[in-house]
């Protein structure tokens, strides 16, 4: 028996760092947690947050390099993680306070950071509320 | 757009007034004339997810650039060249928007009917339904619904005068949001709310405080505000989008 926190499935997914290719962030998202049951609002909320945060990573006109996502499909819980491959890497990944406060309304967790590579990076956390009978 | 013989022949004369002297005051006055044609074939485009005040501007831009390469020598009508240059500048417009306007028709007329769906089922169930129960409804598979929630982002930054999917025509967003909620943003709120917040429309500040700062769901926005749950998601990327490029700007 799997438990509650062990992931069951993970997707990996590697994009050019340019806004047009978010597109495929979000749908590979919205798949994995409409496979997960999570309403239409809670894929919404999934969506919008990784727009913000991919922002973070790549701004509104990208950069040159690109971004490897790893989703993780836990019983209840989508976490996804999104790492910056960068031709220049200079700048720290931020977060402004207003887009704290949109994370926080929008997912379970979320952290902006650099990764054990001194990569910049995001994670979230996605719990979901939906009882899994109306699936 | 028609002209009388006479204003064609003023026209004329105007083009071969500016191929001579290059006045700016001439070069006004021959856009001027010739706005209508650029509303015109902008209105064209307008059915592809673009705003068409944006589409106006672009035509606008393919009607300057007419007027001033025009060449009255060579024998073809004004309205013929600017036709040609405007469209190609409209074409142009949308191929640099990239795939994101070129969503399928279809995926486009889901999105629509979506809308309507995910307002009746939330209704029905008392929650926000699922993608399964949303594509059952829909009788397409669920991988057609969130293909067609992304096609919706190319409607995302449509205007808000267009009629909001999912609801009845001719009622706009600003009609629907009455004198009770523009009030609501004031005083208090502003100031927790970062400045660049308070440079977007009052509906769409109501709309982000509402989600953001008061924890309503979309679903929530929706029936508070009487519009579809589709309108406030698109509105809400919408202006995270804008405060984003705003806040990139300073």
């Amino acid at each position: 028996m799997a438990t509650q926190d062990e992931v069951r499935d993970e997707v990996r997914l590697a994009v050019p760092a340019t806004p047009e290719f978010l597109r495929l962030a979000r749908i590979t998202a919205s798949g994995l947690a409409s496979r997960m049951g999570f309403s239409y609002n809670e894929v919404e909320d999934l969506r919008l947050a990784i727009d913000e945060l991919c922002f973070v990573l790549i701004g509104s006109r990208g950069r040159s390099g690109t971004v490897h996502i790893r989703y993780a499909v836990r019983a209840h819980v989508l976490e996804v993680v999104g790492v910056g491959h960068f031709d220049d890497d200079q700048t720290d990944p931020m977060l402004a306070s207003f887009s704290r406060q949109i994370l926080s309304a929008l997912v379970d967790d979320y952290a902006v950071y650099r990764d054990e590579e001194g990569r910049a990076a995001f994670s979230l956390v996605k719990r979901r509320q939906t009882a899994p009978d109306h699936r | 757009m028609t002209f009388d013989a006479a204003q064609r022949d003023e026209l004329r004369r105007k083009f071969a007034e500016f191929a001579e002297t290059r006045s700016p005051k001439t070069r006004d006055e021959l856009i001027e004339a010739h706005l209508g044609l650029a509303e015109y074939l902008a209105r064209r485009f307008s059915n592809r997810g673009e705003p068409l005040d944006d589409l106006t501007q672009v035509a606008s831009v393919g009607l300057l650039k007419a007027v001033d390469r025009f060449d009255p020598e060579r024998g073809v009508e004004f309205s013929t060249y600017a036709t040609h240059t405007i469209v190609g500048e409209l074409k142009r417009h949308f191929r640099d928007k990239g795939w994101a306007v070129r969503a399928p028709r279809r995926m486009q007329e889901l999105y629509l009917r979506l809308g309507r769906i995910v307002s009746t089922l939330s209704q029905e169930l008392g929650r926000s339904p699922t993608i399964p129960e949303l594509a059952t409804e829909a009788q397409v598979s669920e991988e057609e619904v969130l293909e067609a929630l992304e096609a919706g982002q190319a409607y995302r930054f449509a205007s808000l005068d267009a009629p909001s999917p999912g609801e009845d025509d001719g009622d706009t967003l600003s009609a629907q949001l009455g004198e009770e909620d523009s009030g609501m943003l004031d005083a208090e709120h502003r100031v927790a709310l970062s400045p660049l917040l308070a440079q977007l429309p009052m509906r769409e500040q109501v709309i982000l405080h509402l989600r953001f700062f008061e924890g309503l769901t979309q679903s929530g926005i929706a029936e508070r505000l009487g519009i579809s749950q589709m309108h406030v998601s698109r509105l809400l990327a919408r202006s995270l989008a804008q405060l984003r490029s705003a806040a990139e700007a300073t």
